[in-house]
């Protein structure tokens, strides 16, 4: 595999990561997030401040970060307990802007230079890049997909389907809405800070940019392409949406605005996601194998 | 003293510009339920449109005419092509199309008239005053002038017509206007057309204050116009309007005398959070 | 003298100026059936909404269980044994038939977080799913999505669901109505034999002659306030009720 391509698949991996905690959040609790690139974002400059600043080594600071993410993802959670819907939609924006701002203004976090010179990942004293960094990313998503799939079939998860469903219903079989949204907030946050130390270590270089709204509308888009609620949905909506911009780029003048075209052709018309339910690859799926599920 | 009056009218003007953007989104709200966040495309489109047809006219109020057209049909092609096929589903599927639409019209635009910032080079027909002292220069004025008229014409199609009653009963509830015998679908695009067509009026009138039309114009006020509707109260006309307001002044004056480690940009998003967090309808809102 | 589940005191709910409940007092007792009657607009629902916890009264106390439970959120009823459905159907429309009954199979996993990491797909919990739903008879549709199920079919999943939660109590809010002729006997068999299991029901009803022949004692209220109570046959024959009914036109309701 060449540079280029790792470079790539790095980005896919830690992209998915954190589009597979957006899913807890949006698609298993049903609770709109558009500001998802803020805890990606906090997880990344909590894991850069750490290694840089307070010496830490990223094995020694990662549960911190994650930690520190899904702390504020129960704070910033609170929230989605007093409004919903289309409230909690802006509000969610607005969370966004305001660490962003945060992260752009306040020194500690380096104001608009960013914190550069973040260390590499060690493992038994080697540097990880390159491929081998690729691979540690990978393993981080297969355990987040593992506690995904964990969760899902946990009665937690069971609660957080319900309260998706219809909240009054799901109280009235002793669901607490207030623990289990807060509990799919912090599971989908801490994958959020996750990713983004992943991010930080890789990249070595991190500004408030990096975490704009921008990119909690990509991540949402992923979610919402692969489908929302379903296991590989994230990961399949990452691929798809990181790799696009980059088989596009012989078209570089107007690849964005096929990748926007694209996305509102798919939310128009098939707005349950590739995996979803009755979507065309389902369909086309069953057909070719009469009797068999695709992968959701 | 008058440094002071001059910043609070500035604000004003800013507020009035917010107010025009607003009101095509409250509108929208209040008769769809959608966050028509494409809204603030439709407005950079209408500076674009109004810059050409200005360019090619000489006169701008044929460039604002033009824009006001070109941006109504925008605006109910996107409510007849992509909105009203996906009202069926959950909110977010409408919201993350509406984003999408807003990306891609900013692309176009960047594509089709470069990726520089345009001059607006034209004078708003208002004359600059000197009030107590006070100088209110002609852009000031016009944007005055202008919001206010816009206003009183909504005031007067929404209370003192038919097609008012019919806007009010669809918002109320589609479904039962329907059945009513209101063509709602007609009601919802001619909505969208005023909406649309005032936000073409917001965008030249943004063009001429600051001398500038760029691609990304809408990306800032996309997001801050919900944030304003939030505070004004989702789908109220008067609470959007008084929100603009008070976040124009709000920002102009903080820029010019406090010095808050924010930018100007996050305080209506941190004004949201604390009305909602303290009266969830929003300052006007009713539910 | 049996022993009392659920006894409301002088319960009030005002909504701004509107007495949705104004002052009503009973006692439920173990292994009965209490009928809630009135005229459309008497108070019932909202008297459902007080037990079960999704309002908090503005005066009187709930007592529940041995507990004074006026003012906990409705999954803390829940937890104490408390199932209802509801008038208007709320089921959880994306997930199967089947799923919805294990949501409900899990009242005592919520109680703590910990219990909750526990796993719902296991053979037990479907197997008693599966029985609640062969009770209610739907067993034949539960791998079906539940939001496309016809209304007579959503209120048996809500009873079967109610069933899955309320070992000590189950409030019925017009469970029959929108039935076929032929959906009610069964249906009403099965409420008896909910009693015979220890469970005491309290059941809102606008069909009279079902609530007439299941209730062994019967409520009566009208703008907000208690105008009856007793056996079903003194109920019926109250001149107050008649009134009542007959002072909306209702006169054919009353049996």
């Amino acid at each position: 595999m060449n540079a280029y391509v790792v470079t790539v698949a790095t980005l896919v991996a830690i992209q998915s990561i954190v589009a597979c905690g957006l899913n807890v959040v949006v698609g298993y609790a049903g609770q709109i997030s558009l500001g998802h690139a803020a805890f990606f974002g906090i997880g990344a400059y909590a894991s850069a401040l750490l290694t840089t600043k307070a010496g830490l080594t990223f094995w020694t600071a990662l549960p911190l970060v994650i930690a520190i993410t899904g702390l504020v993802g129960l704070l910033l959670g609170i929230p989605s307990l007093r409004v919903r819907d289309d409230f909690l939609a802006i509000t969610t924006i607005g969370i966004n802007f305001i660490v962003e701002a945060v992260f752009l203004y306040v020194p500690f976090f380096g104001g608009a230079l960013g914190i550069g010179g973040i260390p590499r990942v060690t493992f038994f004293h080697v540097k990880m890049k390159g491929l081998p960094y690729l691979y540690l990313c990978l393993a981080f998503l297969a355990l987040v997909l593992l506690v995904c799939r964990w969760f899902t079939r946990s009665w937690a998860g069971l609660a957080c389907f319900a309260l998706r469903e219809d909240e009054t219903a799901a109280a009235s079989m002793g669901i607490s809405p207030v623990r289990f949204k807060l509990l799919a907030f912090v599971l989908g946050t801490a994958m959020a800070g996750l990713g983004g130390a992943l991010y930080a270590h890789f990249m070595r270089f991190i500004s408030a940019g990096d975490f704009s709204f921008p990119v909690s509308v990509m991540l949402l888009s992923m979610v919402v392409l692969g489908g929302m609620g379903t296991l590989w949905g994230p990961t399949l909506g990452a691929v798809i949406l990181v790799s696009l911009p980059e088989l596009f780029r012989p078209l570089l003048e107007i690849r964005f605005l096929i990748y926007t075209l694209l996305l509102l052709l798919m939310i128009r018309f098939q707005p349950g996601g590739l995996l979803g339910e009755a979507s065309l690859v389902r369909r086309v799926f069953s057909r070719l194998m009469p009797g068999k599920e695709a992968p959701r | 003293m008058h440094l002071f009056l001059e910043q609070l009218l500035n604000g004003v003007a800013i507020g009035s510009i917010y107010a025009l953007v607003t009101l095509g989104l409250t509108l929208v709200y209040g008769i769809l339920r959608i966050l028509h966040v494409a809204h603030a495309a439709v407005y950079t489109v209408g500076a674009y449109l109004g810059l050409l047809f200005f360019k090619m006219s000489g006169s701008l109020l044929v460039g604002c005419a033009g824009a006001m057209a070109g941006c109504a049909v925008l605006g109910i092609a996107i409510e007849r092509l992509v909105y009203f096929p996906l009202l069926k589903y959950p909110p977010y599927v409408p919201l993350i199309a509406s984003i999408a639409i807003l990306l891609a019209l900013e692309e176009v635009c960047r594509l089709v008239a470069g990726p520089y910032i345009l001059t607006f080079p034209a004078e708003l027909p208002f004359p600059s005053l000197n009030l107590l002292g006070v100088d209110i220069p002609s852009s000031v004025m016009g944007i005055l002038c202008i919001t206010a008229g816009i206003l009183a014409f909504l005031w007067f199609l929404t209370t003192r017509t038919e097609t008012g009653l019919a806007m009010r009963a669809v918002s109320q509830d589609l479904t039962i206007a329907d059945a009513m015998g209101i063509n709602s679908h007609a009601v919802v695009s001619f909505t969208f057309a005023v909406g649309s067509a005032i936000a073409a009026v917001a965008g030249i009138l943004v063009g001429i204050y600051y001398n500038q039309v760029y691609s990304t114009m809408g990306s800032v006020p996309a997001y801050k116009t919900l944030a304003i509707i939030v505070v004004g109260g989702l789908g109220s006309v008067p609470g959007a309007v008084a929100a603009s307001l008070l976040l124009g002044i709000a920002e102009t004056l903080l820029i010019g005398y406090a010095h808050i480690p924010l930018p100007r940009d996050a305080l209506a998003f941190l004004a949201m959070i604390a009305v909602l967090m303290w009266r969830s309808e929003g300052l006007f809102g009713s539910r | 003298m049996k022993k009392v589940l659920l006894s409301v005191r002088d319960l009030a709910k005002h909504f701004g100026g509107l007495r949705a409940v104004d002052g009503v007092s009973f006692d439920l007792h173990e292994r009965e059936i209490l009928g809630l009657l009135g005229p459309n607009g008497a108070g019932k629902t909202v008297c459902f909404n007080l037990i079960s916890g999704v309002y908090t009264p503005t005066a009187g106390e709930i007592h529940f269980a041995g507990i004074r439970s006026d003012g906990l959120p409705p999954h803390r009823m829940a937890a104490l044994g408390l199932g209802r459905t509801f008038q208007i159907v709320k089921p959880f429309s994306n997930l199967t038939v089947l799923d919805n009954v294990i949501v409900a199979c899990g009242v005592d996993r919520y109680r703590s977080l910990a219990r909750s990491f526990g796993g719902w797909t296991g053979a037990a919990v479907r197997k008693k799913a599966v029985e609640l739903l062969e009770r209610v008879g739907l067993a034949d549709e539960a791998d079906r999505k539940a939001g496309l199920l016809p209304l007579g079919h959503l209120r048996r999943l809500e009873i079967a669901r109610a069933l899955a939660v309320g070992y000590r109590l189950i409030l019925l809010d017009e469970s029959f109505s929108g039935l076929r002729e032929e959906e009610i006997a069964p249906l009403m068999d099965l409420v008896a034999r909910i009693r015979q299991d220890g469970i005491s029901v309290l059941l809102i009803e606008h069909n009279m002659r079902v609530a007439m022949k299941l209730s062994d004692r019967i409520v009566v209220l009208d703008h907000g306030r208690k105008i009856a109570e007793g056996l079903p046959g003194e109920v019926a024959r109250d001149p107050l009720v008649i009134e009542a009914y007959l002072g909306r036109g209702g006169s054919s309701r009353v049996a």
